[in-house]
């Protein structure tokens, strides 16, 4: 016997909405507009964890509390026209709304719960037109994460066009830079911190990539770049006195073991632990620890 | 569970049978009032009971009735249908001077009385009764798919909802148009 849900007074429509599950909270906001508002206006608080974007499927991870007032993890798939929801693959349920599309059903989800920024956006292989529609759906995002299976030149444009939606890392799991490409056009970005891993195509590096380096915190592995480049990094640094250098943290790794003797010959340090101090005229100062396969440079 | 008689009149209303002891029995003896619903058969609810509701409870402190009074008038309340009153009393009566538990197994299971019962709960301002009510509400949609909500909910699409907002519109125009109409008519 259905009841008129609708026609409750008010606190008790709301109190209702707030006994139900996230999950049934959302199937009701897929009913009209009018319950998307209800569910929107029940300030129910969701954290969404990661959105994987691919060519078939964007799937979304959040976290709810449950009745028991649990966290709950739960993973949606979201296709043309359907969804698959997935709690801790035990049950999978499927949804329909004809007229949603991928882009539709992330919009619904981060506005019935006010979110404005997903923890992690990973990008997998997607056509490069798509890239525009993450942007308009996606409007931030804490970390974006670039997948080893793109290829270099969508994982390029992605961290191109999607690096200004990124509060904080941008991370990317394939060698995106090729001799054609200019380094810089990335370095020089303006971002609080990128990783590039690939350990099977190693990254480049040159002492100018380092100079003009625009990245607060950056991490290479693994990287190729000589003892004595760094050596020659090192002693510009020192030299250049009250110049503005952005960078607060660069760890490079390598698959080779380091010369510490190399990378510091010549140039006026302290021991501290095991970091070697350097000072600048101006009173900078930045600590360099080397270990076997790592430099770290902490620009104090 | 309470006893009832059924009244003619709510002015009148037939001697009601007492409604059950709790387990402890009150050294003063209690007061007890009446409340009777659409159907007009009149409840005997102890005031232990009737605290639940905040609207009666309010009623008894302001109108300072003595038992003879509170016989002769008992609380009307129209608006609520006389099994729905019903199941509120029991669940009173039950829960008389307890504590109630964060789950509440005795709480009636017709789905179909359930809307009502939300109302009249509302209504006579029982709070616990109402989160009970209310959480039985969102269990019945548990599971469920859009579709399936929409059917158990009866909840409009988009569609009828534009329908219903212009036909008000419609409405509103017209009483309005009447009214200048009227005040027009009486200015001549």
């Amino acid at each position: 016997m259905p009841i008129r849900l609708l026609s409750l007074p008010a606190p008790d429509l709301q109190y209702a909405l707030n006994c139900m599950d996230i999950c049934d909270l959302i199937a009701f906001s897929l009913c009209s507009k009018q319950t998307k508002n209800l569910v929107k206006s029940s300030n129910r608080k969701i954290q969404l964890i990661f959105a994987d974007i691919d060519e078939k499927c964007i799937r979304i991870n959040i976290w709810a509390k449950n009745q028991k007032q649990k966290d709950e993890s739960i993973f949606f798939n979201f296709y043309d026209s359907w969804l698959e929801i997935d709690r801790h693959r035990r049950k999978i349920t499927f949804w329909t709304k004809q007229e949603f599309t991928r882009s539709d059903w992330i919009a619904h989800f981060m506005n019935i719960f006010k979110v404005s920024m997903i923890q992690r956006l990973v990008i997998g292989n997607v056509r490069l037109s798509y890239l525009d529609t993450v942007k308009q759906i996606i409007p931030k995002c804490q970390t974006l994460l670039i997948r080893e299976h793109c290829s270099n030149n969508v994982a390029r444009m992605t961290f191109l066009k999607l690096s200004p939606i990124v509060v904080d890392t941008v991370e990317v799991e394939t060698n995106i830079f090729d001799k054609e490409n200019d380094l810089s056009k990335f370095l020089t970005l303006n971002l609080r911190s990128a990783i590039f891993h690939d350990w099977l195509n190693p990254f480049e590096l040159k002492l100018e990539d380092l100079l003009t380096l625009n990245i607060v915190n950056l991490i290479f592995g693994a990287t190729i770049i000589t003892e004595s480049e760094l050596n020659r990094f090192l002693k510009l640094w020192l030299k250049k006195n009250h110049g503005f250098y952005r960078p607060k943290d660069i760890k490079l790794f390598f698959e080779r073991k380091l010369n510490r003797e190399e990378v510091l010959r010549g140039i006026k340090h302290e021991i501290a632990g095991y970091e070697a101090r350097l000072k600048r005229r101006d009173g900078k100062e930045l600590e360099v620890y080397i270990a076997a396969n790592c430099i770290c440079f902490k620009f104090l | 569970m309470s006893s009832t008689e059924q009244g003619t009149s709510s002015a009148a209303p037939a001697e009601p049978t007492t409604a059950p002891e709790s387990a402890a029995a009150p050294e003063v003896p209690e007061s007890f009032y009446y409340v009777h619903g659409k159907d007009k058969v009149v409840h005997k609810v102890s005031a232990g009971a009737l605290q639940h509701s905040a609207l009666i409870h309010g009623m008894i402190s302001n109108l300072g009735y003595t038992e003879e009074q509170a016989k002769a008038n008992p609380f009307p309340f129209e608006n609520i249908d006389g099994d729905i009153l019903q199941m509120v009393v029991d669940w009173c009566n039950q829960h008389k001077g307890k504590p109630t538990p964060p789950e509440d197994t005795n709480l009636p299971k017709q789905k179909e009385k359930l809307f009502d019962l939300v109302l009249a709960v509302n209504y006579l301002e029982i709070k616990e009764l109402l989160t009970y009510c209310c959480k039985q509400v969102a269990m019945m949609v548990k599971g469920k798919s859009p579709e399936e909500i929409r059917e158990i909910w009866m909840i409009p699409t988009d569609a009828e909802d534009e329908a219903a907002e212009k036909e008000a519109k419609k409405r509103a125009g017209k009483e309005a148009a009447g009214e200048t109409a009227a005040a027009a008519g009486d200015a001549k």
